[in-house]
């Protein structure tokens, strides 16, 4: 009897997100098989990569960062430099500098720093606050107002502040709004149906389910991708087809195994190839468990990544 | 395993709005409660035309187009005893959303039902009874492979056959309750999915007392693995109780909003 290949088929796809305009413009999902199951079904957008820059520069970062922007002197000539990376099919742009504990920059000159990037490249941009729920709505609302029709995401809309963010960048500015929990699959359903209970069209909603860098606590964080991308398959859950972007380089590039300097631990080897592994292993984690995007920051580990999603899609 | 599916069962002959909105084609009583029914989350509309003899196939017809050409092609139980009216539904319905349901065969007269299912690509209730009530669980069990075998003799997926224990109504068969639940779960051991007219547990109770009876059998016979029925959607509380078991079930994925969707 002749071998006959079974196929998983579902009814049911991972919503198909489109971000940016123009030429570059990129569809994040759409697939209708478990993740990298080309022999399933065809999948037609692979995972996206996206470089992460900061408003603050990367002073303090690793000698390959640090260099690759050398020569740029505003964050605008940062993002284009990142832009131009081949593997980048987007471009993250961090306020950092607006946090009230920090630098607490003011609306309008974060305003201005993300008016400057977006004009200063044409691939698809995501604007990523700085991580105080009150600023970043504030934030949100400005930026989404001021980039009008470039289609950006916005990271995050939070249970705290979903409601603002959500009217504002999702119905008044028709942009893309990301939705965030941490590693919380009930929370990362519910904020998919209270965002959309505001008048949010699913097709506009993007989730950041939460991550760590692998090691830490990370057997939480894929078995929540894997049962929320087996809710929106194989249970046809319309509130869980929302494609998933994850901050990877945020997470890996603060933990001990990247930090910690090659005087204080010199059994450990190159600091830079150790930050570079933490970032693309969680990076190809959470990829092969239904992740439809990854933020990185290293150009080799996008480099790496992006030649893993090329032979295997 | 899967979500359950809820068949609603407003759009009824035995209603005078609708039969006489049937008689004169008159869409608007059948399209209001066509949308009260959706919006309270019913999955399929059952369309009961009655037996129809003289104009079944039209009217058939023209409420499967009115129907999924205003409910973005709603998946639909065509139900009535005249099969030409059933095939000329299945010849204008849109399976966008899912496959047509014939309602339905029995092991008895209306045994070739379930080829004009098998014929046509549709989903078949098969109920379990030949004449009348099935004396007990033996009778019940033999018509179910009876119809089964029928079934997959015609080429049918044993998945597009869904067996009906036939819901028995308490006052008067008290006594014969849990031998219905019994068999929902021989049913379910055997991997076959089911439905049934689950209301007719509470026929006869008073008004108040029925949404509380038949929550109470829609939770005892979810646990037997009931994959489906046909109820009034527009009973809350029903439709309450059955999202909170398919939470209960891991059938879909909780949200403290889990009511709303």
């Amino acid at each position: 009897m002749p071998f006959k290949k079974p196929v998983q088929k579902f009814n049911a796809a991972i919503n198909a997100v489109e971000l940016g305009v123009g030429e570059k413009k990129i569809v994040l999902g759409g697939q209708n098989v478990m993740p990298f199951y080309t022999f399933d079904n065809a999948i037609e957008n692979p995972p996206r990569i996206g470089v992460e820059i900061s408003d603050l520069g990367f002073e303090d970062q690793v000698p390959g960062i640090r260099d690759f922007y050398a020569g740029c002197k505003t964050v605008a000539d940062m993002a284009k430099k990142a832009a131009e990376l081949e593997d980048v099919d987007f471009v993250c742009i961090r306020l950092d500098s607006a946090d009230p504990n920090g630098e607490n920059a003011p609306v309008a000159d974060c305003v201005e720093t993300a008016r400057a990037v977006s004009e200063a490249i044409d691939k698809p941009l995501v604007i990523i606050g700085c991580d105080n729920d009150e600023k970043d709505a504030q934030l949100f609302e400005k930026v989404a107002d001021a980039l009008q029709g470039k289609n950006a995401l916005y990271l995050s809309a939070k249970e705290e502040n979903y409601k603002s963010i959500a009217a504002a960048v999702g119905l008044a500015y028709g942009q893309k709004v990301g939705a965030e929990s941490s590693v919380d699959l009930n929370l990362a359903k519910q904020l998919n149906v209270l965002i959309s209970q505001i008048g949010v069209d699913a097709k506009n909603i993007v989730m950041n389910i939460g991550t760590a860098a692998s090691g830490y606590g990370f057997e939480y964080v894929i078995s929540t991708l894997d049962r929320v991308n087996s809710a929106a398959l194989s249970q046809n859950d319309a509130m869980l087809q929302m494609p998933i972007i994850t901050p990877v380089s945020s997470e890996t590039w603060a933990v001990k195994e990247s930090t910690a300097t090659e005087e204080d631990m010199p059994q450990w080897g190159s600091a830079e190839t150790r930050g570079i592994s933490m970032e693309v292993t969680t990076a190809v984690a959470v990829l092969a468990s239904g992740s439809s995007a990854v933020i990185l920051r290293h150009p080799t580990s996008i480099k790496t990544v992006a030649k893993l999603i090329k032979e295997l899609i | 395993m899967a979500k359950f599916i809820t068949i609603g069962e407003r759009i009824h002959c035995i209603s005078p709005v609708i039969r006489e909105a049937m008689n004169n084609m008159d869409p608007e009583p059948i399209l209001k409660r066509a949308e009260e029914q959706l919006k309270a989350g019913a999955d399929y509309l059952d369309v009961n035309i009655g037996p129809a003899e003289s104009n079944g196939e039209e009217l058939m017809k023209w409420a499967v187009k009115l129907l999924q050409e205003n409910f973005d092609n709603v998946p639909l139980a065509l139900d009535t005893a005249n099969k030409k009216a059933i095939e000329a539904g299945i010849s204008v319905y849109n399976r966008a959303k899912g496959k047509p349901i014939v309602n339905s065969a029995d092991a008895g007269e209306r045994i070739d039902n379930i080829d004009l299912a098998a014929a046509n690509d549709a989903i078949i209730i098969a109920l379990c009874s030949k004449e009348g009530v099935p004396a007990d669980n033996d009778e019940r069990m033999a018509y179910c492979q009876e119809m089964l075998e029928r079934g997959m003799m015609q080429g049918m997926e044993a998945e597009d056959m869904w067996f009906d224990p036939l819901f028995l109504v308490i006052k008067g068969m008290q006594d014969k309750q849990m031998e219905v639940l019994e068999a929902i779960k021989m049913f379910a051991d055997m991997g076959l999915n089911s439905t049934g007219g689950l209301s007719n547990c509470s026929n006869g109770m008073p008004k108040h007392i029925r949404p509380i009876m038949d929550s109470a059998m829609v939770a005892m016979a979810m646990q037997c693995g009931l994959t489906s029925a046909i109820v009034n959607p527009c009973d809350l509380r029903l439709m309450e109780t059955i999202k909170s078991c398919d939470i209960i079930k891991n059938e879909t994925l909780y949200a403290d909003s889990y009511l709303e969707i």
